[in-house]
């Protein structure tokens, strides 16, 4: 959390999103075990063990069951397993399926650790790049829907407590759910009439706005970004020409070896662990830097 | 040098019958504390709005402000003026602590860097750095009227005017704002004009007190003028009561002398006048009848992993009787009634209500003709668009005649004086009066038990008062009235037994008198003063007693 | 909410399982067929697969089936044979006794039993639909005429040449117009 959570926001997008893309586009098993690796590592590295190890029966049980589904919808490839209402249940679908499980989870295991890292403030200030006026809009919303469902608790509590709809049957809930909402209508506009007054008392309107941020470019960022951008054009080009075209159908093709296609693994499992190793790299010198007061 | 002059100031909201001010005069100071107290309802507000032109009431206005010596119509920096808000809730613009900040800067196109230094600067002052980057919406009350008033300070105002900040913070939190005012007042010299009811902690640090009744100024000195002056007025002036302890007990003694404003101020006037060994006075045993809430080792925790909020609770509620839980923030106070209201369901131990577990009772049955639970922020009782169509409702769910409801509605609102309310929509109320509307809707299921939550808070101490009575009223007519509160003084005045909850558990539950003459410090203002006189004194009205019945001053 | 997600994807999955059937066999019992041999008395029908167009088109195809293995270089990947044919048996009723027998494998949607629709063909010996363009897909032809439904539903008469044919532009290069590769096999 500490050392890549640092890195300025535009850094973070890039290389998320690039590593999620290749996982999702590469088919070859070496890039999707490589991006399940770097992703599960540094899902260890930001979590508390505990989350982790619950978080772990729940991927696994989805890895068996998406790797699971597949040959019950695909029949194709060269080796019958068995059959099932007369369709073959094949080796390469089930490997296939495998991939796919793995990267399913590979993408969740990276989109927790985008949800972990890319906090909505990080993410608002990019977009208040682009459209300054709706990241202030977004910025207003996201403090207004915690307020709102706790206020809308709230309110349920109370009319609970006198006993207004408050049976189980369907008709008392729905009539409850009204009751809260047009309760929340007013109490959303009583809100709002404050709200644009602490903005107006504050000077909201009156000139143009500028829009501050407490995020900075600095060389460290502009030296990762040049590394994600060396190692992830490898991958690219490499994925682009074919060289490490994987198929499991009709048979389970032969995993590429060339020199290119080595290059490929090196540069994708680079860029997969490279969090983890500034994870790993920031609590080193941590200890070190403690050990030696 | 004067900062601000309003001259002849009146004002009057679109159909009003009555102006909300009339003739309004006064000037400020630069570098001076000025406190506004008045009842609520008194224009406070309308008087602090229309000096901000930003956010000023529409309606007729005659006279004017200047503001440095220039009308006001002709400022244009909103950055001069700082203006907070009652609720710390709904001020906060942005989710972010550190925008939340920046805001008023980028308003005003501060340039980034600029901005960078003041939020950083701001932030250390406040004491802020520790939770800066977090979200606005995690922060507890304290803290969100804090960045309120931080985030206005950066715009570095000249002159910061505050409607009732305190009024939804806890005792502590209050005074920690409080202390926060005093320092910018102190080392900054920053102008402050505030609007307040707790008067106890701001009285001492204002250099004047602006008293206000009825849209005008009654009073306009320094604090230690304020209680002559009202005594002169009318002895028994109904304002009286919002006043500090020392104020009050000075007023009811009417023996002269310097008036004192703080407990160690009255605590050497009462020595002055009335020497003596520490006496504590006779008190009767406490009669009570059956128990109607009873809870038998209540054992409760939000979730599995959370510690336990209510470990082992044991106490008896008996019939009639008003039991006020007193206890820290966070303390669980309201998770108590809330489980002895079903709300929340305890995972060990009983809680029996007229004999019978909560648990037990099917569907509606505990709500009806037996509990009532009036939660903290009378606001979300409420779900319709008139106070009538709201509390008619209630009626239609009591299973009596058409005839026999409007009654029952017409009485109840007589009973608790809001008949002339009833057309209103219930937002629009001041805090005291949605809160009697409030009750009278959890009255109207017509309670043997009355469950309230922070029944004081935001109110005047005029409200309070009232409250206090409809309170008697009820347990007259056989009602139990279960309280939670911060306030110290009002469970003084009001409750027949206190108990503290800390811990998970009730402390001790006694008699205010007993309950707070053990306590040395969670006391109220006026047992402090006169502990080493009378030891179990706890009310102004008990202390003023007990002096006159020792006779005369030295 | 996880366990949630997991509890829904395990009773789509036993459900699908549930509705489709769960009729499993072996591979040698898959293969295990019994063809009846020809008599003079027996009505019979000839069954033939081709995939000729997929040599006019091979730039198209699936680089994964590039191989002399999947596409014959003759283009036929069974010869015009002679079955004998039971009483009801329709198009896909042959075809499915002659894939076993020659160990082809083959793949189809849809129920035989199933009331509604019919029986579609998605791929014969690793060739599917789209496996060599867009517009690429499995077609029957029954004397010289594509029919217009389901494989399952053309019940077969004495004599009848059956042709499945690989068409890779809808029909056209095979000889069967736009509407009839519609209705061939999907209906």
């Amino acid at each position: 959390m500490k050392a890549f959570g640092n890195i300025h926001p535009s850094v973070l997008m890039m290389y998320f999103l690039s590593v999620m893309l290749v996982s999702m586009f590469a088919s070859n098993p070496i890039i999707q075990a490589e991006a399940l690796f770097g992703g599960a590592l540094f899902c260890l590295c930001i979590q508390k063990r505990g989350t982790a190890l619950r978080d772990a029966g729940f991927y696994i049980s989805l890895f068996l069951m998406v790797a699971v589904t597949n040959p019950l919808f695909s029949h194709n490839g060269k080796t019958p397993l068995f059959f099932l209402n007369g369709n073959p249940v094949t080796l390469e679908a089930l490997l296939c399926g495998v991939s796919i499980a793995v990267m399913v989870i590979g993408v969740l295991l990276w989109c927790k650790c985008y949800s972990e890292i890319m906090t909505s403030d990080k993410f608002l200030y990019l977009f208040g790049r682009i459209i300054p006026k709706l990241s202030l809009v977004l910025s207003m919303a996201l403090r207004f829907i915690p307020a709102y469902i706790r206020q809308s608790r709230r309110v349920s509590r109370a009319q609970k407590a006198m006993g207004l709809y408050s049976g189980k049957s369907i008709s008392d809930r729905v009539r409850n759910r009204m009751r809260v909402l047009t309760a929340m209508i007013s109490w959303s506009l009583e809100n709002a009439m404050d709200v644009s007054a602490s903005m107006k008392a504050r000077g909201y309107g009156q000139k143009k706005r500028t829009d501050f941020s407490i995020f900075r470019f600095q060389r460290s960022d502009c030296a990762l970004f040049a590394v994600c951008i060396v190692l992830l054009s490898v991958p690219l080009v490499g994925m682009a020409a074919g060289v490490t075209d994987f198929t499991y159908y009709p048979g389970i093709s032969r995993i590429e070896t060339s020199p290119a296609a080595v290059a490929v693994y090196a540069a994708f499992g680079a860029l997969s662990v490279l969090p983890s190793v500034l994870e790993a790299k920031e609590a080193i010198i941590w200890k070190y830097y403690v050990s030696k007061i | 040098m004067e900062i601000l002059r309003v001259e002849d100031l009146s004002f009057r909201y679109p159909k009003a019958e009555k102006p909300a001010l009339s003739h309004i005069d006064f000037t400020v100071e630069s570098g001076e504390f000025i406190v506004l107290c008045g009842p609520s309802g008194c224009g406070k507000t309308t008087l602090l709005r229309l000096l901000k032109k930003e956010v000023a009431p529409f309606g007729e206005k005659t006279g004017s402000i200047f503001f440095e010596g220039a009308p006001q119509e002709s400022l244009t920096c909103a950055g001069e003026m700082g203006f907070v808000q009652q609720n710390p809730e709904s001020q906060i613009v942005t989710d972010k602590v550190w925008h939340e900040l920046a805001f008023g800067l980028e308003n005003l196109g501060v340039p980034t860097d600029v901005i960078r230094r003041r939020v950083g600067e701001m932030a250390s002052f406040f004491g802020i750095e520790n939770w800066f980057r977090q979200k606005t919406d995690e922060l507890s009350g304290g803290q969100k009227q804090l960045l309120n008033l931080a985030s206005v300070m950066v715009m570095q105002p000249k002159l910061l005017i505050l409607d009732e900040p305190t009024g939804q913070l806890d005792p502590i939190a209050a005074s920690d704002f409080i202390a926060t005012l005093q320092k910018l007042n102190r080392e900054l010299g920053l102008t402050i004009l505030l609007a307040e009811h707790r008067l106890e902690e701001v009285f001492p640090i204002a250099d004047r007190i602006i008293m206000m009744e009825d849209g005008g100024i009654l009073l306009n000195g320094e604090p230690r003028s304020i209680g002559p002056g009202l005594s002169k007025l009318d002895a028994a002036h109904h304002m009286s009561c919002a006043l500090p302890s020392a104020v009050r007990i000075w007023q009811g003694l009417d023996i002269g002398g310097t008036c004192p404003l703080t407990v160690k101020e009255g605590r050497e006037f009462l020595k002055r006048n009335y020497s003596g060994q520490t006496v504590t006075l006779p008190e009767p045993e406490y009669l009570h009848e059956e128990a109607t809430v009873e809870m038998k080792n209540v054992w409760f925790r939000y979730e599995r992993d959370l510690p336990d909020i209510m470990r082992g609770v044991s106490v008896k509620v008996y019939r009639g009787e008003i039991f006020s839980i007193l206890g820290g923030n966070g303390a669980g106070k309201t998770t108590a009634l809330c489980v002895v209201a079903g709300l929340l369901k305890a995972y060990r131990g009983k809680i029996l209500i007229n004999g019978k577990q909560v648990k037990d009772y099917k569907g509606n049955t505990l709500y009806r003709r037996c509990l009532a639970f009036l939660p903290q922020d009378p606001q979300t009782v409420f779900a319709l668009d008139t106070v009538r169509a709201d509390l008619s409702e209630m009626t239609e769910m009591m299973e009596i005649d058409k005839s026999e409801r409007e009654k029952r509605l017409d009485e109840i609102s007589a009973r608790l004086g809001i008949s002339h309310l009833l057309d209103r929509h219930p937002y629009d109320l001041s805090g005291g009066e949605q809160q009697k509307c409030a009750l009278a809707k959890v009255l109207l299921s017509e309670p043997e038990i009355l469950l309230l939550d922070e029944p004081t808070k935001g109110l005047d101490a005029y409200a309070k008062q009232n409250l206090r009575d409809t309170l008697r009223e009820l347990k007259a007519t056989g009602v139990t009235v279960l309280t939670v509160t911060h306030d110290v003084e009002f469970a003084a005045e009001t409750a027949d037994r206190c108990a503290l909850f800390f811990d998970g558990e009730f402390i001790s539950a006694d008699t205010p008198r007993k309950f707070f003459a053990e306590n040395n410090f969670y006391t109220t203002a006026a047992n402090r003063m006169a502990r080493e006189l009378w030891k179990n004194a706890v009310t102004c009205e008990q202390v003023v007693e007990c002096c006159k019945s020792v006779g005369g001053a030295k | 909410m996880k366990k949630d997600i997991l509890t829904v994807f395990g009773l789509v999955l036993i459900l699908t399982v549930l509705f489709s059937g769960t009729h499993i066999q072996s591979v040698d019992e898959y293969y295990l067929t019994h063809i009846d041999d020809i008599r003079p008395e027996s009505e019979t029908v000839t069954l033939s697969i081709r995939c000729d167009t997929i040599l006019e088109n091979y730039d198209e195809l699936d680089p994964a089936l590039r191989s002399d293995e999947y596409v014959p270089s003759d283009g036929v990947i069974l010869p015009p044979t002679e079955y004998v044919l039971r009483e009801g048996d329709t198009v896909f009723d042959i075809l499915d006794r002659a894939v076993r027998y020659n160990k082809i494998q083959m793949e189809f949607q849809g129920s035989e039993e199933s009331p509604f629709g019919s029986v579609y063909i998605e791929g014969i010996h690793y060739l599917y639909e789209f496996s060599c363009g867009p517009l690429s897909g499995w077609m029957y032809r029954v004397d010289g005429e594509f029919p217009n439904y389901g494989c399952s539903r053309y019940e077969l008469h004495d004599g009848q040449v059956i042709e499945w044919v690989y068409t890779c532009d809808l029909g056209s290069d095979v000889g069967a117009g736009w509407n009839e590769y519609s209705g061939g096999q999907r209906k």
